[in-house]
This record gives C-alpha cells, sequence and structure tokens, in this order.
C-alpha cells in the first residue's frame, strides 16, 4: 500500500491557508516566530497575516492552521481571558491560558477548530520561561526546549533539532529560532514570505520583522 | 448455497472496486554531499514498514562504477529491480563500448530509465553521486519518472524534509547575513551528514539504527559506520 | 577467382565447399566500381576525400552526395551502391541521436562502426526485427571522427568487418591510392598536410582532371566538428598540389 499520507494532509483544511509557528525556551526567555503568508491553496492572498498574538505581559499565543479558526480561535479566547481577569482580578498566567485553550479546543471535539495552538511566555512572578503546543482538539506538549506547527513542521522539526543549544541568551535565542523558521519555511511552499520574532525577556519584548526571500 | 451464488449474475450485483497498491513505503533517508575533489553519500540502516523494522543493518548505497554511486529510498522492491537493471545496462555498455560508464552517462542513463517507466514508476528517491570527468564531486537529485537535478549536495528520502533545510543553512549559507559559504572540505560534510541523521532519527521513525558513509575520492572509496538511536 | 564459380553463389548465407560466401566477395567486388574515397587521420582530426563522377555535363555535380554527416562528432564516406549506404548512413545517425538520449554523450567512432556493422550483416536471415534483406550491402564506408580517444579512422566493408586505419582508399582507384598513401602518411601531419595528401593522391588516381566541382572534401576537428570544405577552399588547395 503506497503511503499518501503525506499527500492527503496537503489536502486537509489544516493546510489550506498555509502557514507556521515556532517558539524555542531560552535562558530566563522566550521566543515564539512565524510566517506571514495567507494563502488560498497555491496562491498567496496577502503577506501580512500574523498568527501570533500577545494575550498576557509576557504571554503570547500563535494559532497556525485554517485562517478563519485562526481569527475565530482568537477571538473567543481573548473573551474568555477578559472574563477571566475580570472575575479573577489578575493577569492569566501561561499554564492556565494553555488549560483555557484546551478547554475551548476540546468543547469542540467532534467539530474542531482547525488550529494547532503554540503558547509561549514567562510565568508573571517566577518569570519561568514556558512553552506548549497542543493539537486541534487541546492535548497539550509541554517540552523542554522548542514546539513547532504548522505546514513546515517537519521541516521545523530538523533545524530546531540541530540548531537549539541548552540556555541560549536572547540574542542567540533570537538568531537560532530565525534561522529555524525561515531555512524551513524556504523548503514549504506554503508558508513563508517575511517572518515576526517576539523574544520575551523578564523585563522586555523585542518584536522584530524578518526580511526573506518573496516566493 | 453454492446454487444461490451461482443464480445470481454479476450484473445484477453491485459495482466493486478492486484495489491494486502494488507499492510500499520502506522509509530509508540518503544524504549526499560534493566537494572539489571527492564526493560523500549517506543512507540510514533502517529498513522499516510502518511501524515494523525490517531490518538494521541495511545500506541504501550501491556503488555502480569506481568512481559512481548510487543511494536509492522507497518501495524497497523497486530499489533492488532498478539496481538490478541498472548494473545490468551498466555491464552491457561496458562490453559495447570497450569503457567503463563516466559519472554524467550513469546519470543520463538512470533518468531515461526512470522515464520509460513513466505510467508505471519506480517508487523510488534516487541520489546519484560521483567524480565527474574533471574529478569533481557531483551530486544529480532524481524524481521517481526520472526529472534529474545535478546539485553539490541534496537529501533524500523520508527525513528530506528534516535534512534539506538544514543543509540549504549550513552549506549554501542561506538567509545569513555577511557569511560566505564555506569551503566544503571531507570533515564539515561528515560532520553535517552526521548532525542531520542524529537530528532525523530523533524526529522521525522511518530514520535510525545507524549511518553508513561512503566517500569517493580519485583515490578511491571508503566507508564509515556510525551508530543512531534504534527506538 | 571467378574461375570456381559453382551453384553455391546463389544463397547469400551459404558457404561454398572451400568455405566462403559468393555473395559477399561480390558485393566487395562491387565496391571496386566505385568512385574513389580517401580518408586520413591526423591528430588534429580526420579528412575525407571522395571523387564525384560527373558522367554528364547536364548534370548538376552538388547533388552527388558521397561523404555525410552522422552527428557532429562524426562523418562518413562511402564508394560502391550510394543507394545502399542511405540505409546504413541512417542506421548511424539513429544510433548516434539515441546514444546522445540516453547516456547525455557523443558515441564513439567504433561504436558507430560496430553499430553499423551488425546491420550491413544481417542479410538473408528474417527476425523479429522485420524483413530480411536480400542481398548484402554493396558499398564501403569511412567513418571519420573525433571521441575520448582522440581522432579515429574506420573503414568497414560489405562483410562487416571494419578496422581502424591511419589512412584508407576505397572504390575504383583503391589500390594505387592506398599506396600513395603509404608513402606519404606518417603520424605527425598536420590537417592541411592531410588535405593536401587526399587531393594529391586523388588526382593521381582520377581519370577526370581534378577540380573544385569533381570532388567532396570534409573534415572532423575538435572545433568545427563535422564540415564541408566549400568549393573555392577546395579549388584553393587543388591550385597549390
Amino acid at each position: 500500500m503506497p503511503d499518501f499520507s503525506e499527500i492527503f494532509s496537503l489536502q486537509s483544511i489544516l493546510n489550506y491557508n498555509g502557514g507556521c509557528v515556532v517558539a524555542m525556551r531560552g535562558k530566563n526567555c522566550v521566543a515564539i516566530a512565524c510566517d506571514l503568508r495567507f494563502g488560498v491553496q497555491a496562491q498567496t492572498i496577502s503577506t501580512d497575516f500574523e498568527r501570533v498574538f500577545e494575550v498576557g505581559p509576557h504571554l503570547y499565543i500563535g494559532l497556525p492552521g485554517l485562517a478563519t479558526d485562526t481569527q475565530t480561535v482568537f477571538q473567543r479566547l481573548q473573551f474568555r481571558i477578559k472574563m477571566y481577569e475580570m472575575r479573577e482580578g489578575r493577569r492569566v498566567k501561561p499554564r492556565t491560558l494553555m488549560a483555557m485553550v484546551q478547554n475551548l479546543l476540546y468543547e469542540r471535539r467532534f467539530g474542531p477548530y482547525f488550529v494547532e495552538p503554540v503558547i509561549a511566555g514567562l510565568h508573571p512572578t517566577t518569570k519561568e520561561p514556558y512553552i506548549c503546543a497542543l493539537d486541534l482538539i487541546g492535548c497539550e506538549c509541554e517540552p523542554e526546549d522548542f514546539v513547532v506547527s504548522g505546514t513546515c513542521s517537519e521541516s521545523l522539526y530538523g533545524m530546531c533539532e540541530t540548531t537549539w543549544r541548552e540556555d541560549m541568551e536572547p540574542d542567540d535565542l533570537f538568531e537560532c529560532i530565525s534561522q529555524s523558521l525561515v531555512n524551513a519555511f524556504d523548503r514549504d511552499a506554503l508558508s513563508g514570505w517575511g517572518a515576526v520574532v517576539h523574544v520575551i525577556e523578564q523585563d522586555k519584548v523585542t518584536t522584530r520583522y524578518l526580511k526573506c526571500r518573496q516566493d | 448455497m453454492a446454487t444461490e451464488v451461482m443464480e445470481v449474475g454479476d450484473y445484477m450485483r453491485d459495482p466493486r472496486k478492486h484495489h491494486f497498491s502494488p507499492y510500499m513505503d520502506n522509509g530509508g533517508t540518503t544524504v549526499a554531499i560534493a566537494g572539489d575533489d571527492f564526493v560523500m553519500v549517506a543512507s540510514d540502516l533502517r529498513l522499516s514498514r510502518g511501524f515494523n523494522i525490517f531490518s538494521r543493518e541495511q545500506s541504501k548505497i550501491f556503488g555502480l562504477t569506481p568512481k559512481t554511486m548510487l543511494a536509492s529510498t522507497g518501495c524497497w522492491a523497486d530499489v533492488l529491480t532498478l539496481n538490478k537493471v541498472l548494473q545490468a545496462r551498466l555491464t552491457m555498455y561496458s562490453h559495447e563500448h570497450h569503457d567503463v560508464m563516466s559519472t554524467t552517462a550513469v546519470a543520463q542513463l538512470l533518468s531515461t530509465m526512470l522515464y520509460w517507466r513513466r505510467f508505471f514508476p519506480y517508487y523510488v528517491s534516487n541520489i546519484l553521486v560521483g567524480l565527474d570527468e574533471e574529478g569533481k564531486g557531483v551530486v544529480y537529485h532524481y524524481d521517481p519518472v526520472g526529472h534529474m537535478e545535478k546539485l553539490t549536495y541534496s537529501a533524500a528520502g523520508a527525513s528530506v524534509s528534516q535534512i534539506q533545510p538544514l543543509l540549504d543553512n549550513q552549506i549554501d549559507a542561506l538567509n545569513m547575513k555577511n557569511v560566505t559559504p564555506p569551503k566544503m572540505t571531507k570533515e564539515l560534510a561528515h560532520q553535517l551528514i552526521h548532525d542531520a541523521f542524529i537530528s532525523a532519527a530523533e524526529r522521525d521513525i522511518n530514520t535510525g539504527d545507524g549511518v553508513i558513509i561512503h566517500t569517493i575520492t580519485k583515490e578511491g572509496t571508503s566507508e564509515e559506520k556510525i551508530k543512531l538511536r534504534r527506538d | 577467382m571467378f574461375l570456381t564459380r559453382s551453384e553455391y553463389d546463389r544463397g547469400v548465407n551459404t558457404f561454398s565447399p572451400e568455405g566462403r560466401l559468393f555473395q559477399v566477395e561480390y558485393a566487395i567486388e562491387a565496391i571496386k566500381l566505385g568512385s574513389t574515397a580517401i580518408g586520413i587521420q591526423t591528430s588534429e582530426g580526420v579528412v575525407l576525400a571522395v571523387e564525384k563522377r560527373i558522367t554528364s555535363p547536364l548534370m548538376i555535380p552538388s547533388t552527388i552526395e558521397k561523404i555525410v554527416e552522422i552527428d557532429r562528432h562524426i562523418g562518413c564516406a562511402v564508394s560502391g551502391l550510394v543507394a545502399d549506404s542511405r540505409t546504413l548512413v541512417d542506421h548511424a545517425r539513429v544510433e548516434c541521436a539515441n546514444h546522445w538520449f540516453v547516456y547525455n554523450e557523443d558515441m564513439k567512432v567504433e561504436s558507430v562502426a560496430q553499430a553499423v556493422s551488425n546491420l550491413a550483416i544481417r542479410f538473408g536471415d528474417s527476425d523479429d526485427d522485420g524483413p530480411a534483406m536480400s542481398r548484402p550491402f554493396g558499398v564501403a564506408m569511412l567513418f571519420a571522427g573525433l571521441d575520448k580517444s582522440g581522432a579515429q579512422l574506420y573503414h568497414m566493408d560489405p562483410s562487416g568487418t571494419f578496422l581502424e586505419f591511419g589512412a584508407k582508399a576505397i572504390g575504383s582507384g583503391s589500390e594505387g591510392a592506398q599506396q600513395s598513401l603509404q608513402e606519404s602518411y606518417h603520424k605527425s601531419m598536420t590537417l592541411q598536410e592531410a588535405l593536401k595528401i587526399a587531393l594529391t593522391v586523388l588526382k593521381q588516381v582520377m581519370e577526370e582532371k581534378v577540380s573544385g566541382s569533381n570532388v567532396e572534401v570534409a573534415a572532423v576537428t575538435p572545433e568545427k566538428g563535422f564540415h564541408r570544405y566549400p568549393q573555392n577552399e577546395v579549388e584553393a588547395i587543388i591550385s597549390n598540389l
């Protein structure tokens, strides 16, 4: 039996609009980055579609997948975060956000949102770096090193696995995540066309837009 | 019972679809890197189907001539058959023309052979490596129906998407500002192949167990085996 | 030679009791009726020169074509039944094109000679490849070409035998011409010298007075591949003989 699963996955609704997100842990810092392409299958529609959003102090979420669900999930998540913050009178912590996303996604267990979120942030009090990825029904994965998601996740795994080192300083972390992302999506027709990188440190967040090949 | 079945004519039954699936994916990854006076080609040693491991000692590299080697992954039955036919063609050539085939000639022959099977292809990803007429290392990459591209490095097989971007970055220095591509040496090629396979084995279940690296220079060929994770 | 003529010269594949194939021998005889053709191999390339028999003043000499291109790197001169040579030349061209298609390289001159020879001896039999030829081809050919091992000249006769030569003459004047070539040929010859010798020898053996219109001259060189010499250049060489 030929293994056509890769071909079918190209047909998957998760890959309909393209796009990818990667997050990495560093020394007292985390970074999260995404590409900027919004397309309809092979056709590129726009190149300023950010799929990583700020949802709290030192807290970001990336939502690669079907673009309409990227927006819907983000809006519904924002609603829940605001309700939480009003009820609780405090900002949401990374793990709490992860639980909220899990809950939101699993509610649609049999008619899921086609997004596979990535969360990156620092704990508000302990400043502990946090990264995590979830699948489209909310199963989490919290590794020590990096998480990837989106149409070029395999390429991202290859890049990150070789370039990631423990305890990187913010500058090194930026270089590592940028090179991983850009070189990975250069081999993917469905993502690319520019990138945004957020490096989250205890006292600041640095957001940079990367120049890269436009094809 | 039997008579009952007989009574129902074929034309009365629902149309039935018969599946013919002649291909199998046996995993495996290959990488090749060329330098000015050498070429290095490597493959992992795992032969698998789905979650089953058939072998932990199966190289996917075949020596064709003293200066040419072929690395093939995909459907293992097709890999073996293609290689057998190719070996036969090589022997026929040397008898007919009293000469060993050059790497460029083997490259074209392989492309032609693959295209002959355009409508029932060999399910194989090939990388052909060798030294050209000037003794320079060359790498040819093929798709299953014979599209051929001449390169200085390439990956193919199960973990191609993990390894290829890494080679783009580390060999061609793509997306790096103020960095000139490094001069390819045997040491660098060896290091890159080693790193690439370790990363691939980490994330891809179709790659693992070990790597075999062949080096071709004008002095001859050499090989080396390195262990990889076996889970 | 023909005093022993017998019934054994009917079937093209029937040996005589002395072990001879008469039809093949007759075909070789047919070459001796053809116009003279000469090939000379040098380190700079190979020269081909043939005589054109102008049998009538009303004939247009340029329509006689006895030197043909096989591939960019191989030329061929023929003598004998020129019509027969068309089949062989076409076969050689197909083989060269196919070799390029499959191997992306120029076919060796020896391999071309071998391929043509394979066709030339397929007379009298019939197999899956198609109907048989009823008789041997009545032409001899000179293959001049360049490959990995340098400039080469091969001669092939109707028996399919092919051999490499430094210089070779075929056709009606071949005996005298070959003798002259043996005297004047040497390995360190330049292409210009070879051209001059080729035309000198032709001049010796031709019945007509040699001119720009009754000889055909071509060469194969590393720079230009197969190329013909235009009439004015041929005349220039003749005037210096």
